[in-house]
């Protein structure tokens, strides 16, 4: 035994896992977790462009779903012009496939024809590198997308 | 610019204390010697293994260091405890009682003996994670022979009144088995006042090694147990298998040192987690979860309206912390504690536990903190009926 004062260890001996008591399950290490997230959903997640009310949401298509079972939320705000999206905007609760990917929608939505937008977010989930299970908690943005539509069919733009 | 990071996850592991180091270090530097063994190296190894005992039983005041089995860790010792009693009692009964909440090294132990035939029950805490005497008192049955009830909740740090439930096990017989591997160094314990027959410990916990831990078998009376391994009937013949001397020697010198600090770092990691609990409380819509004064003073677990849990995490990736959900890539499964508090899946899936050490000071905290605040506020910010609109 030594008598060696006692001070912090440097930041390389600091524990670098937190493995192994977390109730549910395992927590990986931070490396790992990483792993789970391509650097466009990085990008996205960290900048998400587009995200938020517009100042004005006078005359903007607006529609919104949820899944209840992750409490995922996707709102969506359509600016028309000529019959097309001329911008969207959303507002998202969820994980960061789900912040990601409304951003990528975003950006693919303008332009599209508002009365079918075709947005297919099969191709945002493959574009991203999204795990098949979080496949179904995407289809919220799409059918935030739809409830948008829906209100220029019903003539309320 | 990258952000320094920040180790705030003290309840999952700590960093080994430089002093325990030093004897691990020693220990490795000295001449090979099995503590089995007879010849003087073995006698000099038994001799760092004898002084290790004494310095766990003294954390828990057990007068015998002989009622100290040392394991591979904390979990080894709850399947041992919980696994070795059932199996040791079952002509007598086939029932065992212990709360939601326990660690999953006991909850899977138990769904184990259900497998083989055993019952279970399940007792559920209050809403504030504390698991009253009188509950586990209600669930007990004649042919119970078991009791397990951990001393510190690993996820929301609230302490158990085990003495009380102790003495309920005493009067009816039952053995009683308490997980104390948060509770080490963290709270004083006594296994005389607590009344337990069996104890759980960890020595990573508390800036010990990894892969060692201990369980505490009372010696009178002694717990009928069966072991889970066998081979050379090491530790009594309840462990068998040769002891890793450098290990157990820094678990011992790691309780050596908590026995040592105990009072004051107790009251200063006390102030640690409170400073960080008041400076998260500038955000509107944040839980504490757990008893607000019944809790070990490492653990603050905290839940926030309004954001997704996994994506807090990725925000916050430069703040080692907990998440009150399995994180798996796919499924994020929330709490199970957290779920047995009464939380919604929304609320419990946003939780961070956050575990303050022996090395934690209060720039990292207030670090930590401005940077949760940070992240919770622009999550909100782009969130659909944010609780917080405003950075």
């Amino acid at each position: 035994v030594t008598d060696a004062t006692p001070s912090a260890p440097s930041r390389s001996l600091r524990p670098a896992s937190p493995a192994g008591d977390t109730p549910g399950g395992v927590e990986p290490p931070p490396a790992d977790r990483a792993d789970e997230y391509s650097p466009d959903v990085r990008r996205l997640f960290a900048e998400a462009p587009g995200a938020g009310a517009p100042a004005d949401a006078a005359g903007w298509l607006r529609g919104e779903a949820r899944e209840p079972l992750t409490a995922t939320h996707v709102r969506w705000y359509l600016r028309t012009a000529n019959g097309r999206i001329a911008e969207a905007r959303y507002e998202v609760r969820g994980c960061p496939h789900t912040v990601a990917a409304a951003a990528l929608a975003a950006e693919r939505l303008r332009g599209r024809p508002v009365d079918s937008p075709q947005l297919e977010i099969a191709t945002i989930v493959a574009t991203l590198g999204v795990p098949s299970a979080k496949l179904g908690r995407l289809f919220v943005i799409e059918d935030a997308v739809r409830a948008a539509v829906r209100q220029a069919g019903a003539g309320t733009a | 610019m990258s952000r320094p990071f920040l180790y705030l996850d003290a309840a999952a592991t700590t960093a080994i204390d430089p002093r325990v180091a030093n004897v691990i270090a020693e220990c490795l530097a000295a001449p090979p010697g099995n503590p089995a063994a007879t010849h003087a190296a073995g006698r000099a190894a038994r001799a760092r293994v004898e002084r290790a005992r004494a310095e766990v039983a003294a954390l828990i005041g057990a007068d015998d260091p002989q009622s100290i089995v040392f394991t591979s860790g904390a979990t080894e010792s709850d399947n041992l405890a919980v696994l070795g009693t059932a199996r040791a009692a079952a002509e007598r009964g086939r029932h065992v009682v212990v709360p939601r909440t326990e660690h999953r090294a006991v909850l899977d132990a138990c769904a184990r003996l259900e497998r083989e035939g055993w019952r279970v029950t399940y007792v559920r805490p209050d809403r504030d994670g504390l698991v009253a005497p009188d509950a586990i008192a209600a669930a007990l049955r004649p042919d119970t022979t078991l009791v397990s009830v951990m001393l510190v909740n690993n996820e929301i740090g609230v302490v158990q009144d085990v003495a009380a439930i102790g003495a309920i096990c005493r009067e009816r017989g039952i053995v009683f088995h308490v997980d104390a591997a948060q509770a080490a160094g963290r709270v004083p314990i006594d296994v005389e006042a607590i009344g337990a027959d069996l104890l759980s410990l960890s020595a990573h916990k508390i800036h010990g090694p990894m892969g060692v831990g201990a369980l505490f078998v009372r010696r009178y009376p002694r717990p009928a147990l069966v072991p889970l391994q066998f081979g050379g009937g090491q530790e009594g013949g309840l462990r068998s298998g040769t002891v890793p001397v450098h290990q157990v020697a820094g678990m011992g010198e790691a309780f050596r040192l908590a026995r040592e600090l105990l009072a004051d770092e107790a009251s200063r990691l006390a102030a640690l987690r409170e400073r960080l609990w008041s400076a998260l409380q500038v955000l509107d819509g944040v839980h504490l979860n757990g008893h607000a004064g019944l809790r070990a003073p490492h653990v603050l677990n905290v839940s926030f309206d309004g954001v997704d849990g996994e994506s807090l995490l990725l925000a916050l990736e430069d703040v080692a912390v907990a998440s009150g959900a399995a994180c798996s890539s796919a499924t994020r499964e929330p709490s199970y504690v957290l779920r047995a508090l009464g939380r919604d899946d929304a609320l419990a899936q946003a939780s961070l536990r956050f575990g303050v050490d022996r090395f934690t000071t209060a720039a990292e905290v207030d670090d930590a903190a401005a940077r949760v605040v940070a992240a919770v506020r622009r999550l909100r910010a782009i969130a659909p009926a944010s609780a917080e609109s405003a950075p």
